[in-house]
């Protein structure tokens, strides 16, 4: 049987994780209050479009609330989405509830509240930002784990400090491991006696937000 | 910020969030009971609502931030009244008022009553006009009804 998701206000975002969902294979359901919000969603093929307060808790019947695995909200009222979820929760007993949240203050209130997961635009968004201006020689950066794990791409050129010099010479930081090293064709798990050289792309392991500072290590920026 | 000077411990400490009708109004009675009374609004202008003699405190700013609330000393608070005009500001305001800062006593006034599943674990008492106003009606119909049955058995 199809994962049934159910997605609560929101319009841009709405549109495209719906499209996105429904390509993986998922069966979507949008609720918004907007009718000209409704007829764009519903433009998307297969997607099944309510327009009514999602966070009445009628409305969410009229949209098979009871049937939903994993229910989204992501209206720009913090207020909203947590009485979303809570209906989800409490009422229609929908297994997972996902809420997008404006204030970093109240992720953990939120969490708090037996919302399985609190999305916060701010700071993802601030985060990326970050990344993007200061950590330009990072090509990817992947978070794990609410951020608190991440996994980046780093490319070495051939000026950084780490050229030349076995692993075991670098001064890394203890929550930071190279977990692989991508050379021309080749891929391979370092050892402490593998020698970086130019053009390497290292791929790292890091936890504490230690990455910045073995970036620096790594190529001098 | 250091809202009662007199070291009066035993007088009860009333935040009332939304300088709404409902808020002002309960706002006045309490400051006329003589208790203290912190009011909360987005809105500068709705404290108007208040009355010439209300003795309390205002704090203009959004009571869904937390920061408002510690502003607001709510830690310190012996009851919440969550009054603003939004059902759902409502619901998160008690909830944080309940399970951030520990307040024994949280009222919320709710326009929905199909909401209310939400409150219920969180033993937030809630209260609802269209239900309040209904059973007021049927109560000032029942007795309009026993006096005129009462007069016709008169006439009779």
């Amino acid at each position: 049987m199809k994962t049934r998701v159910l997605l609560i206000g929101g319009r841009n975002k709405a549109k495209s994780l719906a499209s996105s969902l429904i390509n993986k294979g998922y069966h979507v359901t949008v609720i918004n209050d907007t009718y000209e919000d409704c007829m764009k969603l519903a433009e998307v093929e297969k997607l099944t479009v309510i327009n009514g307060d999602g966070t009445r808790p009628f409305v969410l019947e009229d949209a098979n609330a009871g049937d939903a695995d994993i229910a989204i909200a992501l209206t720009s009222k913090d207020e909203d989405n947590l009485v979303v979820c809570e209906l989800c929760k409490k009422k229609f007993h929908v297994k997972k509830t996902v809420a997008l949240l404006t204030d970093p203050k109240k992720t953990d209130f939120f969490y708090k509240m037996g919302i399985d997961s609190v999305v916060c635009a701010i700071s993802a968004i601030t985060g990326i930002i970050e990344q993007q201006t200061f950590m330009d020689k990072i090509a990817t950066l992947v978070p794990i784990g609410e951020g608190r794990v991440s996994i980046a791409e780093v490319p070495i050129p051939g000026t950084a400090p780490a050229v030349g010099k076995k692993l075991w010479e670098i001064n890394l930081p203890k929550q930071v491991v190279i977990g692989c090293i991508l050379r021309g064709d080749m891929t391979m798990v370092p050892r402490g006696d593998t020698r970086i050289l130019a053009g390497d792309m290292l791929v790292l392991i890091s936890s504490d937000k230690q990455e910045m500072a073995a970036i620096q290590e790594l190529t001098g920026r | 910020m250091k809202p009662f000077g007199n070291t009066e411990v035993n007088k009860r400490y009333t935040v009332v969030i939304g300088c709404g009708r409902l808020g002002a109004n309960l706002a006045n009675a309490l400051s006329d009971e003589d208790g203290n009374v912190l009011i909360i609004d987005k809105n500068k202008d709705a404290f108007r609502k208040l009355s010439p003699s209300y003795g309390g405190l205002t704090v203009v700013g959004d009571a869904t931030d937390l920061g408002v609330l510690q502003e607001a000393q709510i830690n310190k608070a012996d009851v919440v009244v969550a009054a603003t005009n939004n059902d759902n500001a409502n619901i998160m305001v008690a909830q944080i008022a309940r399970e951030l800062f520990q307040i024994d006593r949280v009222i919320a006034r709710l326009y929905d009553p199909e909401r209310e599943c939400v409150y219920r674990e969180f033993e937030i008492d809630t209260i609802c006009p269209a239900i309040l106003s209904a059973k007021e009606i049927d109560k000032i119909l029942a007795k309009t009804d026993l006096s005129t049955a009462n007069s016709q058995e008169g006439e009779a």
